[in-house]
């Protein structure tokens, strides 16, 4: 027999970033709010608290921050046909846990997104024709804009205490940033970090390919700031412990330093962690959720029933618990209907090394997770699409989050992987090489998606999430070309080696690589119920008093990291609830 | 954990991790082969590492392998002399190298290797099969001897042979063991010293790490010279 | 056999034994007369947090009195002692360790039977501002009634009607003390009394003194309700404070060890006081336990702030900080704050002249950075901080050996912390450790030992048992 608690006005899964934003939100409407997050609780004393933190070996090796695979995990195949298998040892993505969740263990990437990436098909239709989306591409427009959007990305910018330097200020040009950026309201939070060395020579190599770099928006504070909450960060030390691990010194961005403070004084906030949501509870007419049913700490069956259910628990567990709760029907490739799982999406990253001789100081273990210096000339608009041959874009960057020799020396080609001539090529290497790297967007196709696997279950019992997805020609050919592009700007500073690892033709997704946590789509937002599971609130089509915030309501990937558009779609929802939603439970979009 | 209580004095330097168990054949043998790369037991040392997880003829493969993989030369310390065997004696008792955080249900399938690896064995099951496996093989080409038993080139042979998987074993994916066993190895020799490897961060100072630091933000911006200080550990020592 | 002149000796010996006994106890049990503040009786009513509220009687009291009764406890914080962590406003049993054994705080909530619903307001006068309970008997010190013996009529009577009519009542027993016979005896308790804090001196804050109005409420809020001298006033080896307002130069110098913490000198030393701070610094830390350069460290203070200052107007913080800001160095005035660059450059420049240097790159510099500045309102300022030159370093220590975090406040949510490092040092270390930040970047404080650090570890060790 389940136990059942005291009914609130609001159950949120998950206490991550958007669960974070979701509770602030709605106790700020005075709705009293009960989170369930399934991992333990999590601060910066004493879980990241220095130096223990900085262990290689716990951190990246043992992973000691991110989800254990052992009772959760996914099955992945690359095709409709295959069988899929599970996602044993964490590689290609790495999902968080905990109250902080990935938000606690990301890097610190803060874009937006650009005005076009909204409206991504309508605008590749108009400047190269229908015929130019290849058939099965099923990317969508935004049923949002960058403007409506304005707002709530530069608030969450400003709760992050994001660093970096405007491009466009209502609609002025301003210099030292991204020229072809959307506008924003008003210049960022903090200034930019000082560049390490592989940023500081990226503005010359760009420069002299007649490119525009500006510094990566980075929520890594650059000196100590108070957010809109009165929470407190820290400048940012470059540590070089951002990916994977939590922050040493409040200055990176998190649900923990950015939101929890304020929260847990809140009387209508209460969180209970070691809490496993197993689904969420529909009435008979599955048209209205009573609650959400959970395993307690002790494994006890819990029902928390609520008026509103948010589910914040990262892209592909959203999904997930949609598809194990009957909410909406899911999607099915052969016949290309239902919406929950379609258009999965994911991130096309590639990685140029290089190697110089010992004159030149460039430190890899000097890390900051966001900063660096990029450039966005083959992104959005900037991109003649026609003449690189795929549809979307990308941007390269310098990059250094950090390393350390456990995460793993990068070579100068040639040198072997043991022996003696190792042991001289890391020492060449490890501080004297840096890479800059190209982050690709990642079109949607009627073939990859995410449904419920037929033979693997979790540690709960329930069907594993399946992940159906490969490299199709169009990303392929996206490495390809800015793989080449970057490795033409490299070659201007006369490294004594290069190493580019563009996609290959034929390439398979290979997931025992750490690419990139940008697992997007599954559950995405739309104008139109039968070819998107969440309208433009995020507000489930099916079941109205479900919103699902998250990069599940990405239609498709674009070039940039996918954390700044989350945070800021999530106030959106947020907003649309308190204002709209409270007053008049139902749809808030009658399609 | 526990290790954090040890005090200091427990973390010598130990040269000599070789143990020769009493009334194992050919032990003699061994030990000639192994003083070309290993030194003995002598006072400096009288307590070399005893493994509890690794049997004898394991230990032998593991110390052999270490030595072959990183080798003591100018370039600085080898994997044995910095205590990577046991390391790896110590690592395959947690709960890690039992497969905690690893999915572990079956069914176990073939798979593709964009996938994984998609068996039931977890990684202390698979160094240990492997070594197994691996030691058959030699027994089988060289006329009854063990990896450890031959000599310098025949021991790289056999690893790059591994390594691209021209060994063609039965019982296990020798590439697969390959990457696993030196990714271990790897782990040992730059992990901090308080796991067992890494002795006197001695893999730390050869590369320039400096080690459980993690504060650089007055060298961002240093063009001219070095990162001068050398590294510490966990336990605060300098190297 | 004892000669007879030795036993006339004797017999004197203890006949003036006797004698002086029975002086000592009839001086003791002598009643102590005290005056009645029923009704509008009384003075200061000016200046008293309570204002002109008027109270007839225990039955009836005006909401605005209960409200202004709700205010003085907050500035007199009574729940830092009277409520424990995980119990009801003000049932009373937190232990407070004292020279001679644990004693546990009253219930003072309305329970007629375990509380004090059956006081008067005389009866909560004479405890409050006289240490006398109902009984005749008197008050441990621990209760701070010579600092409370200054506040105002009108404050007590605001008091009394907040604890009769807004605190809910709670069953539970008061604990008795954990101090054996023959020191259990309560008796001589009244001799210090009298000594220490005689009822001539229960009078309300001279507020005539101070010619800055908003000095004299920092003044008042400072002597009587704030009881800051309890923790911060250096004490006798009979145990009362040395001084109780700034008549000398004791007062708020820098009190004993409570729970493993000194309290600092909050006098204007340059080095170890508040000399270098302005006024609105010092409010900041009042409200929030943190300024621009430092913090508040210790759970002591930090539960002040979380419990008190916090909850006080802003006014009445500024007024606090205005009155501190009066009183000059004290006498000890030996350790100094002379701003000085060369540490920072060799320090930038990963110049180590010592271990106590590399100590210092390796466990500190990641938030108190090589120029020992921190960064503002985030991690404090090692360079002239008023714990780091305090003349007693056992605070210091502690602090490095076992941290410290901030209060969550209304205004700062972050509770920012310090990790300890007493798992990675060893006692020479901690010592090295702190020497360097005692002499480097222009700071100038005499050396600690390891020895010194052995003694505050063993103390964190007894913590930990404690908590448990």
């Amino acid at each position: 027999m389940a136990i059942v608690k005291d009914k609130v006005d609001a159950v949120i899964v998950g206490m991550g970033w958007t669960g974070a934003i979701m509770a602030k939100e709605l106790t700020d409407a005075g709705l009293h709010v009960v989170v369930l997050e399934r991992g333990p609780d999590r601060d910066t004393q004493p879980d990241f608290s220095y130096p223990r933190v900085v262990d290689e070996l716990e951190g990246s090796i043992h992973r000691k921050y991110l989800q254990s695979l052992s009772k959760e995990t996914v099955t992945i195949r690359h095709g409709v046909n295959d069988t899929a298998v599970p996602y044993r040892q964490m590689g290609s993505f790495k999902p968080g846990t905990g109250v902080g969740g990935a938000g606690s263990h990301w890097s610190g990437c803060h874009f937006r997104a650009l005005p076009e990436d909204f409206l991504i098909r309508s605008n590749m239709e108009q400047r190269y024709g229908k015929k130019f989306i290849p058939e099965g591409m099923t990317i969508q427009d935004f049923p949002v804009t960058y403007e409506e959007l304005e707002p709530h990305f530069d608030h969450f910018e400003y709760v992050c205490g994001t660093s970096g330097k405007a491009g466009v200020i209502n609609g002025q040009q301003s210099e030292g940033g991204n020229p072809f950026e959307g506008s924003r309201s008003r210049e960022f939070p903090l200034a930019p970090n000082p560049n390490y060395l592989g940023a500081e020579l990226f503005y010359k190599a760009a420069r002299e390919q007649g490119y525009h770099p500006y510094p990566i928006p980075a929520s890594n504070a650059s000196a100590p700031y108070v957010n809109p909450y009165g929470c407190q960060m820290g400048p940012c030390n470059f540590c070089g412990f951002c990916s994977d691990y939590g922050c040493l010194n409040y200055s990176k961005a998190s649900p923990n330093v950015c939101i929890m403070p304020v929260l847990r004084q809140r009387k209508g906030f209460e969180l209970r962690t070691l809490s496993q949501v197993l689904k969420v509870n529909l009435d008979s007419d599955k048209k209205r959720a009573t609650g959400v049913t959970y395993l307690d700490a002790h494994g006890h069956e819990c029902e928390q029933p609520a008026d509103l259910v948010v589910l914040c628990a990262f892209s592909l567990f959203n999904v997930h618990l949609m598809l194990l709760s009957g909410i909406g029907t899911p999607y099915d490739p052969v016949s290309k209907s239902g919406t929950i799982g379609r258009n999965y999406s994911y991130q096309n990253l590639n990685r140029v090394s290089m190697f110089f001789d010992d004159t030149v100081q460039a430190n890899g273990f000097i890390g900051i997770g966001g900063g660096g210096t990029v450039f966005d000339d083959l992104n959005g608009n900037q991109l003649d699409n026609a003449k690189a041959g795929f549809v979307g874009g990308g941007v390269i960057w310098a990059r250094q989050p950090g390393n350390g020799p456990v995460r793993g020396i990068a070579t100068a080609p040639g040198v072997p992987n043991w022996g003696s001539d190792w042991k001289k090529g890391i020492k060449e290497a490890f501080r004297h090489s840096f890479y800059y790297e190209v982050q690709g967007s990642c079109m949607a196709y009627d073939d990859a998606y995410l449904s419920l696997d037929p033979t693997y279950k979790d540690g709960y019992g329930r069907p594993l999430l399946q992940m159906t997805f490969d490299w199709h020609g169009n990303e392929i050919k996206g490495s390809q070309f800015l793989v080449g592009k970057a490795i033409e700007m490299c070659k201007s500073l006369s490294p004594l080696s290069m190493k580019g690892d563009a996609k290959k033709d034929g390439e398979h997704y290979n997931v025992t690589q750490y690419q990139s946590t940008h697992t997007c789509g599954g559950a995405i937002m739309g104008n139109d119920p039968t070819t998107s599971a969440l309208n433009r609130y995020l507000q489930s089509w099916d079941v109205p008093n479900v919103f699902a915030p998250g990069a599940n309501a990405f239609p498709q990937n674009n070039g940039y990291n996918p954390t700044g558009m989350v945070g800021a779609l999530t106030y959106w929802t947020a907003k649309a609830i308190r204002e709209m939603y409270l007053k008049n439970p139902g749809p808030l979009v009658h399609a | 954990m526990s290790e954090d209580q040890q005090s200091p004095s427990r973390r010598r330097l130990i040269k000599n991790l070789f143990f020769v168990p009493i009334g194992v054949a050919s032990a003699a043998a061994s030990v000639q082969v192994l003083q070309t790369a290993v030194a003995k037991p002598d006072d400096a040392n009288p307590n070399p590492y005893r493994p509890s997880f690794f049997n004898a003829d394991e230990w032998r493969f593991i110390v052999s392998a270490c030595d072959r993989l990183i080798p003591h030369d100018d370039h600085g310390p080898g994997a044995v002399e910095l205590g990577v065997p046991e390391f790896l004696d110590r690592h395959m008792q947690t709960p890690y190298a039992s497969g905690d955080i690893w999915y572990m249900q079956g069914p176990f399938v073939e798979a593709a290797p964009e996938f994984g690896y998609q068996g039931r064995l977890a990684l202390r099951d698979i160094l240990r099969l492997g070594i197994k496996a691996i030691d058959a093989y030699c027994a089988r080409q060289f006329a009854g001897k063990k990896f450890s038993d031959l000599d310098v080139t025949q021991q790289e042979t056999i690893l790059k042979a591994a390594e691209s998987g021209r060994l063609k074993l039965d019982e296990i994916s020798e590439k697969m063991f390959f990457n696993q066993f030196l990714g271990e190895v790897r782990n040992g020799y730059f992990s901090d010293p308080k796991y067992g490897g890494n002795k006197g961060m001695g893999s730390w100072k050869m590369i320039g790490y400096p080690g459980m630091r993690g504060d650089y933000i007055d060298w961002v911006e240093v063009r001219d010279k070095p990162y001068p200080i050398g590294p510490v550990d966990l336990a605060g020592r300098r190297g | 056999m004892l000669g007879p002149a030795l036993k006339r000796s004797f017999l004197l010996a203890v006949i003036l034994a006797a004698l002086v006994f029975g002086g000592l106890l009839t001086y003791a049990l002598q009643l102590t007369e005290t005056p009645d503040i029923g009704n509008n009786a009384g003075n200061g009513v000016g200046n008293s947090v309570a204002g002109n509220a008027a109270t007839a009687n225990n039955d009836a009291a005006p909401q605005s009195l209960v409200d202004a009764g709700r205010y003085v406890a907050v500035a007199a914080d009574c729940a830092a002692c009277h409520t424990t962590p995980d119990g009801k406003p003000f049932a009373g049993g937190l232990p407070l360790a004292s020279p001679i054994g644990n004693i546990y705080s009253t219930n003072i909530t309305p329970d007629k039977a375990s509380g004090i619903g059956r006081y008067s307001l005389k009866d909560f006068d004479r405890a409050i501002r006289y240490g006398i309970t109902p009984e005749g008997g008197t008050l441990y010190p621990a209760m701070p009634y010579p600092s409370y013996a200054r506040m105002t009529d009108q404050d007590v009577r605001a008091l009394y009607a907040y604890f009769m009519h807004e605190v809910a009542p709670v069953a539970s027993a008061n604990r008795s003390s954990d101090i054996h016979w023959p020191l259990s005896i309560r008796w001589p308790l009244a001799i210090w009394r009298k000594m220490y804090a005689p009822a001539t001196a229960v009078v309300p804050v001279n507020l005539a003194k101070y010619p800055d109005p908003i000095v004299a409420r920092g003044a008042y809020l400072v002597q009587s309700l704030g009881h800051c001298g309890s923790c911060h006033t250096p004490r006798a080896v009979t145990l009362q404070e040395l001084s109780l307002d700034e008549s000398q130069l004791t007062y708020l110098s820098g009190g004993p060890e409570i729970d493993g913490w000194v309290a600092v000198n909050l006098r204007g030393n340059d080095g170890a006081g508040l000399g270098r701070m302005s006024a609105p610094e010092i409010a900041d830390l009042l409200r929030s336990a943190r300024n621009t350069k430092s913090a508040v460290i210790g759970a002591p203070m930090a539960d002040v702030v979380t419990h008190s200052m916090q909850n006080m107007t802003e006014a009445d913080l500024q007024a606090m900080a205005a009155y501190l800001k009066t009183l000059p160095a004290s006498v000890d005035n030996s350790t100094h704050y002379v701003p000085n660059s060369d540490t920072a450059n060799a320090l930038k420049a990963g110049k180590e002249s010592g271990r106590g240097a590399q100590l210092y790159v390796d466990n500190c510099a990641a938030c108190h950075r090589s120029n020992g500045e921190g960064s503002a309102k985030v991690f404090p300022s090692i360079a002239g901080n008023p714990t780091v030159l305090a003349g007693n370093p056992v605070s210091l220590i502690r602090l490095v050996l076992a941290g410290s975090e901030l209060p969550s406040t209304k205004t700062a949510p972050s509770n920012l912390g310090m990790p300890g490092f007493a798992w990675r040092l060893s006692d020479s270390e901690a010592a090295q450790l702190v020497n360097f930040i005692r002499q480097s970047w222009g700071n100038s404080a005499p050396a600690t030992s390891a020895e010194e650090v052995a003694k505050v570890r063993k103390t964190l060790v007894v913590a930990e048992n404690n908590a448990s």
